[in-house]
């Protein structure tokens, strides 16, 4: 049995090890996943989803009153601008996370007097536009999304268009 | 046995142990926050910086994606008012008044938080969309078949469900306690 002390020992320090790194690991994980599944469009570019169903879930907990437009980001080449429009009178918001699932902005149409808006997602040392409005992130990869709050599911054809109004793409012009 | 074989098994069985603790610790859900009022729980620490791993691990589980409590906060029911788990198979009552917050729904779930085909495609109830009565309080069936009468919210037999309740930028009278607000009840009717 003494020679089960040893391996024991080391088995448990293992199992707290595995278990510390699984804890950070997940977040990271799964936001790789939704990445993945949000990012049908292409990464860099706003999606704009159709209306959660059983059918066509993404991310756990989907709400299907809704409308979600989504921009997975990479901005390892340079940072990402998205531009938001709210639509006049629904809840409207923009919210961006990062690799670690952290939210690292966020802007309500209230907050943003129902106006249009630009974000500019930017490492700490890349260059950005003079004059914009920058979120700096320590992670290349995440997501922005855009919510717009209906009232019916039905409310969803009549809004499309002023929705995709809202888009997101790499900054080529930094002046 | 040779030493080296030890060490190989506990160090396999050390793995499994991490790996297995990890995603039991994590799997506490959006039930695992500090506030309780009556059967919905949250916490007001989603989708901030300053969480913990462990919360942030549970919340990217169970809610991906998560506002903050300041733009939105989540309350999770998985029991009645009794605290009996909710049940496919009964028909409830989900009543209250309109809440504090610019805008609230409650959503219904299984029991992994994935929506349920229904013939009736609903899946919630919202402050714009329930009608209030003279006493200025909304009421909404929760059952597999249709009411007679008032909003439904369709149950699936044979399986339990939670429900999500988000309230949008909510009221400053109810960040101050969330643990009194006046919450939705949910009261089992018979089954």
């Amino acid at each position: 049995m003494r020679n089960w002390l040893g391996p024991l020992a080391f088995g448990l320090i293992v199992a707290v090890a595995t278990a510390y790194a699984a804890i950070w690991a997940i977040p990271y994980g799964l936001m790789n996943v939704a990445i993945e599944r949000l990012g049908q469009g292409g990464v860099n570019t706003m999606s704009y989803g159709n209306l959660a169903t059983p059918e066509r879930q993404p991310v756990v907990r989907p709400s299907p009153d809704l409308a979600y437009s989504s921009c997975p980001y990479d901005i390892s080449g340079g940072p990402i601008a998205i531009d938001v429009a709210p639509v006049p009178g629904r809840y409207t918001s923009l919210s961006i996370f990062d690799a670690a699932t952290d939210v690292i902005f966020v802007r309500n149409d209230v907050e943003a007097d129902g106006k249009p808006f630009r974000i500019i997602v930017a490492r700490a040392r890349q260059a950005v536009p003079k004059g914009a409005e920058v979120v700096r992130t320590d992670h290349d990869h995440g997501i922005a999304l855009i919510r717009l709050l209906l009232k019916e599911p039905a409310e969803i054809g009549g809004l499309d268009a002023i929705r995709r109004q809202s888009s997101c793409g790499t900054v080529t012009k930094l002046k | 046995m040779k030493g080296w074989h030890r060490y190989t098994i506990t160090l396999v069985g050390g793995l499994a142990v991490g790996l297995g603790a990890a995603w039991t610790i994590t799997g506490g859900g959006l039930s695992g926050g500090a506030i309780v009022n009556g059967p919905w729980t949250t916490s007001l620490g989603f989708g901030t910086k300053a969480t913990d791993p462990v919360t942030r691990a549970a919340v990217a589980r169970a809610g991906m994606l998560a506002l903050p409590a300041k733009e939105t906060v989540y309350w999770s029911a998985k029991t009645d008012a009794a605290g009996a788990p909710l049940d496919g198979n009964c028909r409830y009552s989900l009543s209250g008044t309109p809440l504090d917050a610019r805008w609230w729904s409650v959503t219904i779930y299984d029991a992994a938080g994935y929506l349920v085909a229904n013939p009736a495609n609903i899946w919630s109830v919202n402050g714009a969309n329930v009608a209030l009565d003279n006493k200025g309080e909304w009421r909404v069936t929760i059952a597999p078949a249709k009411p007679a009468a008032g909003a439904w919210l369709p149950g699936t037999k044979g399986q339990p469900f939670h429900l999500t309740l988000r309230m949008y930028n909510p009221g400053q009278a109810f960040r101050a306690d969330p643990g009194k607000a006046s919450l939705p009840q949910i009261v089992k009717e018979g089954c």
